[in-house]
């Protein structure tokens, strides 16, 4: 943690809106044109064959229930199935819960994977980091954020960094602080960049991001001078495959001062209507931004649907009466409808951008949950089986990957990891994972993940 | 972060014969957004309206209808012993229109 004023400036965690501008991004512009060129002369990344482009991560924090959601099991015992029907599809053979009309029409585009499970322990952050990185923990060598690989592999296309978080980063999940949402050891370079503000606040302004009234151009000049200073001193707390070849924060004050860039991140500047066709909060006003965000060049978003699962409206629908207390109405009258009505939003958007082509669309989670209700009517953490699902770029929709058994405990066929999804993204995205290696700790270089593609998804 | 909602929901609704048509919402929360239809004052129907902006209740019973669009509206997550919601609750976000059999 550096201290620039009395502003903590986080070096390893993630980096707020307002240190990324005092910081600067350490030297954004050095490392990623080396990076993509090496890789593109030797075989490794063709990015001008690979259709997606772009991905927006929808990650539902807490975690829904498989049978209360895309794998409804009609036919198990009451205690199972839970309380919801399965309604129809616009695919044939396709039932989903009776909460997601809107997403029903639109099967066709999606491609469901049923069969999705991890072999470690069921805390919320075990499933976040195998999610957000495809690897297991290991503090040593902190794995690096997807979006943090894509802007390592491929760099910014614009002003904006190439790997963004909104609304903020995962808090507390309960059992620590690592969520898989850092560059790890790839360095701050590609830390992800947090909005860290609320989208749908009424106060929300762009303005944060603009110059600060009554600063003059030599002061921003004086304040450019005194980052490149601690540009330097961070760099040499950093090892030499981590270090930017330049020393310049030019790309975080081209975002302070590009009216481009700005613009990305101004709802205001999108019809009402739209906006309210997401859903006037949070969590659909950050889909929206995230379509703005590619829109103006950003490579990976990542949209947390919450960012704790206590005290709160979440997934983590444990029924236990207190700080957990998430229950069935949470779902039916919250959770799916908000959920229904901005994923279809994105989806509908992307597409009359021209954008869905380029862009996969991941919604993820940790896990499942319980296949029995407990006690209470809630259901619990359960790792061995859930869904999870893609859509847009080349992903083939209309299909079920990987199915579960008779009372959804675990993969009946096909059984699927996460590593294997977030690999099927960087094949998607032109990446060859065999050839393509990341700079490890200790400067060995490790694959990406450890994982093949899920052919049937192209 | 708590979820915020921005604004306050609105629509309006009309009958056509007795095929309910709503308009878009305004300031829409994105929350469960029903037909609330009631018979001689008692609720006989929650409907989910989000799938279609019209809607035909098929009850036939004699009696005086009345029906008017809903959104959860979200405060927080507190909830009785018995489970339901102490703060959070649906409101009305429409005008209310009726009808007779």
């Amino acid at each position: 943690m550096l201290n620039i004023g009395n502003e903590k400036v986080s070096l390893c965690s993630g980096l707020t809106r307002r240190s990324f501008l005092q910081v600067g991004v350490a030297g954004m512009a050095g490392m990623w044109l080396p990076d993509l060129m090496k890789l593109e002369a030797q075989g490794s990344v063709d990015g001008s064959r690979a259709r997606i482009k772009n991905c927006i991560t929808i990650f539902l924090v807490g975690s829904p229930g498989h049978l209360d959601t895309w794998d409804l099991k009609p036919q198990a015992p009451s205690e199972v199935r839970g309380k919801y029907n399965p309604i129809r599809t616009n695919v044939n053979g396709i039932q989903i819960c009776e909460h997601f009309p809107l997403m029903a029409r639109k099967m066709d585009k999606i491609a469901l994977i049923r069969s999705l499970h991890h072999r470690t322990g069921a805390t919320h952050e075990n499933g976040q980091r195998w999610m957000m990185t495809g690897h297991d923990f290991n503090a040593d060598a902190v794995k690096p954020h997807t979006g943090s690989v894509i802007s390592r592999v491929f760099g910014p296309k614009s002003e904006l960094p190439a790997n963004v978080i909104l609304p903020g980063p995962i808090g507390n999940t309960g059992a620590g602080n690592f969520h898989g949402q850092t560059a790890g050891y790839i360095g701050s370079a590609h830390e992800p960049f947090f909005l860290g503000a609320d989208p749908a606040a009424p106060n929300f302004r762009v303005g944060d991001l603009e110059v600060p009234a009554g600063m003059s151009a030599s002061r921003l000049d004086a304040r450019r001078e005194l980052l490149g200073q601690l540009d330097q001193l961070q760099r040499r707390t950093e090892s030499r495959t981590t270090q930017t070849h330049d020393s310049s924060y030019d790309r975080a004050f081209r975002l302070l001062t590009s009216q481009r860039a700005r613009d990305a991140f101004d709802l205001n500047l999108e019809p009402a209507r739209l906006r309210d066709r997401y859903g006037r909060n949070t969590f659909g006003q950050s889909c929206l931004m995230a379509r703005r965000l590619i829109e103006g060049g950003v490579r990976y978003v990542t949209v947390n649907h919450f960012d704790t699962v206590f005290g709160q409206t979440c997934w983590d629908m444990h029924a236990d009466g207190g700080g957990l207390n998430n229950t069935y109405l949470d779902y039916e009258r919250h959770l799916c409808p908000q959920f229904d009505w901005a994923f279809t939003a994105l989806l509908d958007d992307l597409e009359q951008k021209g954008l869905l082509q380029e862009t996969v669309v991941a919604v993820l989670s940790e896990f499942g949950r319980t296949p029995r209700l407990n006690g209470r009517g809630g259901r619990d953490h359960y790792p061995n089986a859930w869904t999870n699902f893609l859509a847009g770029g080349n992903i083939r929709g209309g299909q079920v990957i990987g199915s579960t058994d008779r009372i959804g405990s675990r993969p009946h066929d096909n059984p699927i990891e996460p590593p294997q999804v977030l690999a099927s993204i960087y094949h998607g995205m032109g990446i060859n994972l065999d050839t393509t290696t990341m700079p490890g700790p200790g400067e060995r270089p490790i694959r990406l993940v450890e994982a093949e593609p899920i052919r049937q998804l192209f | 972060m708590e979820q915020r909602y921005e604004g306050t929901p609105q629509a309006a609704i009309r009958l056509e014969g007795r095929r309910l048509i709503r308009s878009d919402v305004t300031n829409d929360w994105g929350l469960r957004l029903q037909w609330e239809v009631r018979r001689n004052g008692q609720v006989v129907a929650t409907i989910n309206a989000r799938p279609d902006v019209a809607y035909e209740h098929s009850d036939t019973a004699p009696g005086e209808y009345s029906v008017v669009l809903q959104m959860w509206h979200y405060i927080n997550y507190a909830k009785n012993p018995a489970g339901e919601f102490t703060a959070s609750r649906f409101d009305n976000i429409s005008n209310v229109v009726t009808y007779r059999i």
